[in-house]
């Protein structure tokens, strides 16, 4: 479609004089506004869905160990269990647990992607296990699956304490606070432990 | 006659900016690197929309500048 468009576009350049007609002016006003514009939104529409694939994201060099940690074969590895046992989708696992799920969450995601990239190809970039999240992870995150859900509601360790589970719903504890969830990405461990492969 | 070869240019300038967004757009949607979003937002969304505003300012000012009121590259037709 974006081709043809070019093509046809191609052709004003060379034959503007095809608009003296009235067909002319038809194809004039179809080629050089309304498909232009379709292919534009359909473009960014599509860049912007493939930008949420793991695939997209872990074609960055830098991203690689993130990428492995998902094949970490531990299930207190959190991003590992998630990725593994599909609770997210595994073709959207980064996006899944690193957007916001606030109004404009795709695209405060996509200005985070912007801000890697300045980093990347104008700074100095950390390492893979140096890279901050830009702040704190939100609880909203987690919740907007595993609200309601009877393991987050009904779990043992969450109703232990009956303060614990209003305090995690309101992001007064965090999910991956130290002695909860906190075995995230862990980066640093990398090399000593085990790869679980899908061909097992 | 120098105003339709006015407009014929200026459907030129509009057509050259489209064809040049939209090469960079598919070449962009091709290549499936992070860059390529900047890119095709940043300079194919950028020619893309020159080039329909190029051509809509094109229109408009034809409209305005053309004898009794008829745009003035297109009064052959």
């Amino acid at each position: 479609m974006i081709f043809f468009s070019a093509l046809l576009a191609a052709v004003l350049v060379f034959r503007p004089a095809i608009t003296i007609h009235p067909g002319g002016k038809i194809l004039a006003f179809g080629v050089l506004f309304f498909l232009p514009v379709f292919c534009l939104i359909a473009g960014v529409d599509s860049e912007m869905e493939r930008s949420k694939s793991t695939a997209f994201c872990l074609s960055c060099h830098i991203m690689e160990p993130y990428g492995k940690s998902l094949r970490v074969d531990d299930p207190t590895y959190l991003a590992a269990a998630h990725f593994q046992n599909h609770r997210v989708a595994p073709d959207q696992a980064c996006y899944t647990c690193h957007t916001n799920y606030a109004m404009f969450g795709t695209f405060k995601a996509k200005l985070g992607g912007l801000r890697h990239l300045y980093v990347h190809y104008l700074r100095k970039e950390p390492a893979p296990q140096d890279i901050q999240l830009h702040e704190p992870y939100n609880n909203r995150e987690c919740l907007h699956c595993h609200l309601g859900a009877r393991s987050f509601e009904q779990g043992a360790v969450h109703n232990a304490d009956p303060d614990t589970l209003p305090a995690v719903k309101a992001n007064k504890v965090s999910c991956i606070s130290s002695g909860c969830h906190d075995v995230v990405h862990n980066l640093r461990q990398l090399d000593k432990v085990k790869f679980w492969s899908e061909a097992n | 006659m120098w105003r339709a070869g006015c407009m014929d240019r200026r459907l030129q300038t509009s057509a050259l900016l489209l064809v040049s967004g939209l090469l960079v757009e598919g070449l962009c949607l091709l290549w499936a690197r992070p860059l390529a979003f900047v890119v095709l937002v940043g300079l194919g969304g950028f020619l893309i929309a020159a080039g329909v505003f190029f051509f809509l300012y094109s229109l408009l000012f034809a409209a305005h500048s053309g004898k009794d009121g008829k745009p003035d590259g297109l009064q052959k037709g």
